[in-house]
């Protein structure tokens, strides 16, 4: 996080020689600059700034590709990696090379970076493939230029490239005829290497190997050549090769390191499979991974026969409904000003103190050297809150600047505004705190031990829920089949692109301005001002646009500690948190382990359930039981279940902090449910349709809770609709080459919206004729990239009958909107439907008196159409009689008709046991996944999502939603989990933490929708927010199981465990 | 402080920064460019991908300093005479974005992807994109926008 002062001197040598002087001159003080698009990842690693930085760049000799007298290919070191990747020579000689290439980095990187570069870094990810060409290196050293072997450079006990300048790379004439090169990566590509291995052959008249080069390296692993096994290779033809004897001999060589993200283990077999599945193809992956068996059941499944209408939800599928978003023309242009991208001239930067320490007690803070230094312009703590020194949605328990004691790594302890941010990060280290270190509590059930370390005075347990309903020991007791696992969900990170930030600044008129994106701005002024000690009044929040949320930025970020810098200091102060210090404040979804028992009868009927879930909500509340609670309210899913035991815990632990996130608790409890659904499936000997049709809800049932729900039950539609997909009858089982086995999964979703019954949930709006004309609708809404903007277009067009133009959104500002509650929990859809559908008519009623008054007519002569008031009778498209412009002209300011709702979201009345929703709405999602026998990762081919929310009020938001929510689901499911160790994050950026990239996105996605409403349901269209990660992760993991036989219960799906449970390596010994 | 001088946009530029900063700060904070955006400064993103003497780089992985004397293009130099390129023109009307904060690393990526392949199918597309993150989309429309552009200017 922090950035070293030393301001560098750059040189740039002209020749070769130059560059070698400079260097024996600095020594380890220089740097050498090559491409250098790994100097900033060094930097956000922790390396100091060199005091020396030697550009190569004007060495134009070190660049190009040539092919030398003897028939060898020339690469100077300076060559950038996509010219390599682009070069006719290249392409058609080393082809392999190409390829590795084209493995490393991105587009936008391989175009600086270099060959030299990453082979002189000594840990490029091209390495083992120049090794397996037997490659040499060209050196510019004390005694000129010099040509060694790459491998003897590498293995020789120096810094490889201490002392000299790696001129260029020389790939000998003898090229071998068979090659291969893999990269294994924690995702599908654009990834840290796990490992990577190569291979080159080379052959004999006769067929036999006459030499042999097997190479590995990449990431933490050292290059190494796997010299045993590459003996074992010569004088036989590979058609006589023992394959498995092969393995042993290079698992049996490889020296390979550990790390948090993949075992040695693993990396060495994946690096021995590679080899072996490039050199012999499926046959060779047959010998090593045998034991990989599809187990895909039988047929395509039971049509389900219920009638369904369902639109695909796409531009193709529904052009006459396809529609822009007001904001899309600024944010193609680059135009759009998100909050964080806010400068004014006397504007400070603020920083923030964290603590560090996982769990300490703060003996003292001294801030007087940091006050004192010139430039910074107020320092703030605990002190400086006059108010409640804690925020929280439910529990207000975060501290704005912790006072005694730190429970988090992230904890704010200090905050600095400065005229600089070099004069910020100076002041930040001059902060004296005195800590006495605590010992830490990092796992959610030791948490709940009698011995364990406090992280509250309050104890250790935050939440204890559930419910117990039928009799579940007696069900249990006659149940034909039972299965039982204990599923494990990831410490998800939203990973919104634009990191938490904005500004705040002291108004004239003695009030505050705070600028920053949130998603709900008139609860984080409430908290504000709690905080403050101010009415609320005087606080004025801007909240929006934001560059995406996801629930991350729910609970208040870097308001306070803006707000007690501006007022401080007197002037505008802005801050922004860079992604490692995201990583290490911002809230994460909270891990949950469930326990689940489920059990039905010899018919498939289920009969009983029982589920014990243990959250681990980190430091603070903030409203992690509500998570845990909504979590609860799904564990019987979309069914049936008469006897139920459920029990929900969460603790507080020193872990970081957890919150809301996209789906709520809800998406982790399905993923939990509906595996359990395959497998009693399964051993029932039912389809997974099938055995879904008998058990699930039916239009009219009670809620889980026993809460009357609102109509449109569409779970028996959204299952036929999956059932008769053509994604059953794609292809399935082992693939041509034999490396993959390819199966279908399904699963269903039934998704609430609201924040429930048990606390307040009410929406408002208010629509106004402004000044110029427009219907000003205005919304204490968010734009996190929703569409929130068209969403509130479209539905007051709609009911005043006017286009969506005329219609001009005012959200995310308390001075200029009313309160419609938070932008969140998949509710503002239909609490913009609700309120167009309340305050429209009023509206509409009042235009058209005005306009009557002003045109000489009766209102019911009148009618609003586009742009303006027309005739009621006119029966062909034409220019309004009176604009809006001209009849807002026309009005004094107040006369200009207004009108105002205020209503309670819709929920359940009655008496239930904990937080019921009442609005739900429904998807089936069916994944179909390739399982790479190599690596044991699985690759997602196709997600169609069939959705039933009620009307669709924009198509691009609706399928943008699902679309977007199924690839964070897959996220979730394969590749994201933050990892934290001892309290501290192991994750620090996106290299450290696998958001997933476009590689790792099915290149099939479609997604369908049921508009209808049952007749006689008044409650509009459903949010889709959430419903989009709902059941995706149960979808795959059905589909992992279809291909091979395996339920995955920990997500992200370990490609070890995979890869063990498919014979690709063997367990490790216990 | 080194003054670094460049073209950006057509326009040449000059600006007094330290040694250290990198392309994107200059970009951002020296010319207060704000299209250009930050989303990890560690290169793993791809919302600062800007053009450098008309390679799409990230502008996150280079210094300001090595950008010297060289012609930068940034998403907001993309628009001719008020005229949308053809690309910014696909993700507007594929609705290639949501909280578009990666929009323009993606846009700078598709311009120099379309400019060096004219006959692009889908999966060079992806595999193009593999090094910039959307969180919002899942990508879909993206690949269309893309796609719809390259059939454009052909």
């Amino acid at each position: 996080m922090k950035k070293s002062l030393v301001a560098p001197q750059i040189w740039h040598p002209e020749e070769v020689s130059e560059a070698w002087s400079l260097l024996k001159r600095f020594g380890k003080a220089a740097r050498v600059l090559a491409g250098g698009t790994a100097v900033q990842l060094d930097w956000a690693a922790g390396a100091p700034v060199p005091e020396h930085w030697i550009d190569l760049n004007r060495l134009d000799d070190l660049r190009g590709v040539t092919e030398l007298a003897d028939g060898g290919i020339w690469i100077g070191a300076l060559t950038s990696l996509s010219a390599l990747r682009h070069g006719a020579l290249i392409g058609k000689k080393l082809p392999m090379l190409c390829d590795a290439v084209g493995r490393v980095g991105s587009a936008g990187i391989r175009n600086l970076a270099t060959l030299g570069g990453n082979v002189a870094s000594g840990s490029g990810c091209i390495i083992p493939a120049l090794l397996a060409l037997d490659a040499e290196v060209e050196l510019f050293t004390a005694k000129g230029l010099v040509r060694r072997n790459l491998r003897a450079l590498l293995s020789s006990s120096l810094t490889p490239m201490e002392g000299v300048v790696l001129v260029a790379i020389v790939v000998p004439a003898r090229l071998p005829a068979k090659t291969c090169f893999e990269k294994m990566g924690l995702r599908r590509a654009f990834t840290p290497s796990v490992i990577n291995a190569a291979a080159g052959l080379w052959f004999d008249g006769a067929g036999n190997v006459v030499k042999a080069r097997l190479a590995i390296g990449g990431g933490i692993t050292p290059p190494q050549r796997l010299s045993a096994a590459e003996h074992s290779l010569i004088g036989i033809p590979l058609s006589a090769l023992d394959w498995t004897s092969l393995k042993r001999d290079m698992l049996g060589e490889m020296r390979v390191p550990s790390d948090a993200f993949r075992s040695a283990e693993y990396r060495r077999n994946v690096a021995a499979n590679a080899i072996i599945a490039g050199l012999g193809g499926g046959v060779a992956l047959d010998a090593v991974a045998g034991k990989a068996s599809a187990h895909c059941f039988a047929s395509i499944p039971a049509f389900v026969p219920v009638p369904y209408s369902e639109v695909e939800v796409s531009r193709a599928a529904m052009s006459e409904r396809w529609r822009m978003r007001p904001d899309v023309t600024a944010k193609v242009e680059g135009a759009f000003t998100y909050l964080t991208d806010i400068r004014k001239p006397d504007m400070l930067v603020g920083r923030v103190l964290r603590a560090g320490y996982p769990h300490a007690r703060i003996l003292g803070i001294d801030t007087s050297e940091a006050e004192a230094l010139p430039g910074v312009h107020a320092v703030v703590t605990h002190r400086d809150v006059k108010g409640l020194n804690g925020y929280g949605i439910v529990i207000p328990d975060q501290p704005a600047f912790c006072a005694d004691k730190v429970r988090y790594v992230g904890d704010a302890v200090a905050a600095i505004a400065a005229e600089s941010e070099e004069i910020a990060e100076r002041a930040l280290a001059l902060i004296r705190v005195d800590y006495e270190v605590l010992p830490i509590v990092d796992d959610a059930e030791r948490a709940l031990a009698p011995d364990a370390p406090l992280v509250h005075e309050s104890g250790n347990l935050l939440a204890d829920l559930g419910l117990e309903r039928g009799k579940v020991d007696e069900a249990f007791a006659r149940a034909a089949h039972i299965v039982e696992d204990v599923y494990v969900t990831p410490r998800q990170m939203h990973a919104f692109m634009e990191t938490e930030g904005g500004y705040a600044e002291p108004t004239p008129e003695g009030g505050l301005l705070v600028c920053v994106a949130g998603q709900h701005g008139y609860r984080d002024r409430m908290q504000l001002a709690r905080i403050l000690d101010v009415d609320e009044e005087c606080i004025r929040i801007v909240s929006s646009p934001s560059g995406g949320a996801f629930g991350g930025k729910d609970e208040l970020t870097v308001q306070p500690a803006l707000a007690l810098l501006a007022l401080k200091a007197g002037r505008p102060v802005r801050l922004q948190l860079d992604r490692w210090e995201s990583v290490l404040a911002g809230t994460k979804r909270q891990p949950m382990r469930i326990r689940m028992r489920t059990a039905c009868d010899a018919e498939g009927y289920l009969i009983a359930q029982e589920v014990d879930a243990i959250a681990d909500g980190g430091a603070y509340a903030s409203l992690g039981a509500s998570v845990v609670e909504t979590a609860l309210e799904h564990v019987t899913g979309a069914y049936r279940i008469p006897n139920v035991r459920s029990r929900g815990r969460l603790a507080y632990t020193n872990n970081g902090f957890g919150g809301a996130f996209r789906g709520f608790g809800c998406n982790e409890m399905l993923f939990a449910v509906e595996s359990q659904i395959g497998r009693l499936a399964e051993k029932a000997g039912l389809d997974p349709v099938s055995f879904r049709v008998r058990n699930l809800r039916q239009p009219g049932d009670m809620g889980y809770l026993g809460q009357v729900v609102a109509p449109s039950d569409r779970g028996r539609e959204t299952l036929a609709a999956a059932a008769a997909s053509d994604l059953w009858a794609r292809e399935r089982g082992v693939s041509a080459d034999g490396r993959k086995v390819i199966g279908v999964g399904l699963a269903v979703a039934l998704q609430g919206s609201g924040l429930g019954s048990a606390i307040g949930d009410s929406g408002a709006a208010r629509l106004s004729l402004a000044a110029d004309g427009k219907i000003e609708a205005a919304f204490g809404a968010e734009e996190i990239g929703q569409g929130v903007l068209a969403l509130i277009q479209e539905s007051v067009a709609r009911v005043l009958g006017c286009e969506r133009d005329d219609v001009r959104p005012v959200i995310g500002d308390t001075a200029k909107t009313v309160d419609s509650g938070s932008t969140t929990a998949s509710r503002m859809t239909y609490v913009v439907w609700r309120s167009a559908s309340e305050t429209g008519p009023e509206l509409s009623a009042k235009l058209l008196a005005a306009a009557a008054k002003e045109m000489g007519k009766q209102s019911e002569e009148l009618a609003i159409g586009a742009g303006g008031i027309y005739d009621a009778r006119r029966n062909v498209p034409d220019v309004p009689l009176l604009s809006f412009a001209a009849l807002a002209q026309s009005l004094g300011e107040a006369e200009r008709p207004s009108a105002e709702c205020g209503f309670a979201f819709p929920i359940s009345h009655g008496t239930v046991e904990g937080n019921a929703r009442f609005l739900h709405c429904h998807s089936a999602v069916l994944a179909r996944v390739a399982v790479d026998r190599v690596t044991g990762m699985v690759e997602v081919l196709d997600l169609d999502q069939h959705t039933a929310a009620g009307p669709v009020m924009d198509v691009a938001n609706y399928s943008g939603q699902i679309e977007g929510g199924g690839v964070q689901g897959l996220g979730f499911t394969l590749t994201e989990d933050t990892l934290i160790e001892g309290g501290t994050f192991t994750s620090r950026n996106f290299d450290s933490y696998m958001v997933p990239m476009i590689a790792d996105a099915p290149a099939n996605m479609r997604v369908f929708a049921m508009e209808e409403l049952d007749a006689g349901d008044p409650y509009g269209p459903r949010g889709v927010g959430e419903l989009g990660i709902s059941a995706v992760s149960p979808a795959v993991a059905a589909a992992v199981a279809d291909a091979v036989g395996i339920w995955v219960v920990e997500a992200p799906f370990s490609p070890e465990k995979i890869l063990i449970r498919t014979g690709g390596m063997s367990a490790p010994a216990e | 402080m080194t003054v670094v001088s460049m073209t950006v946009n057509g326009k040449s530029v000059s600006a007094d920064v330290e040694a250290r900063t990198l392309l994107v700060h200059y970009i951002r904070e020296a010319l207060g460019l704000t299209g250009t955006h930050v989303g990890c400064d560690t290169s793993q993103c791809g919302a600062c991908v800007v053009h450098v003497n008309g390679r799409a780089v990230k502008s996150c992985a280079m210094l300001a300093g090595q950008a010297e004397g060289a012609e930068v293009v940034t998403v907001e130099g993309l628009a001719r005479d008020g005229e949308l390129h053809p690309v910014q023109k696909a993700f507007r009307e594929h609705h290639g974005l949501q909280c578009g904060f990666c929009t323009p690393g993606m846009i700078m990526t598709a311009v120099d992807m379309i400019r060096r392949k004219p006959q692009l199918d889908e999966q060079t597309v992806r595999d193009e994109l593999e090094g910039n993150i959307c969180r919002c989309t899942g990508y879909h429309n993206i690949v269309k926008a893309i796609l719809a552009a390259s059939e454009e200017m052909r």
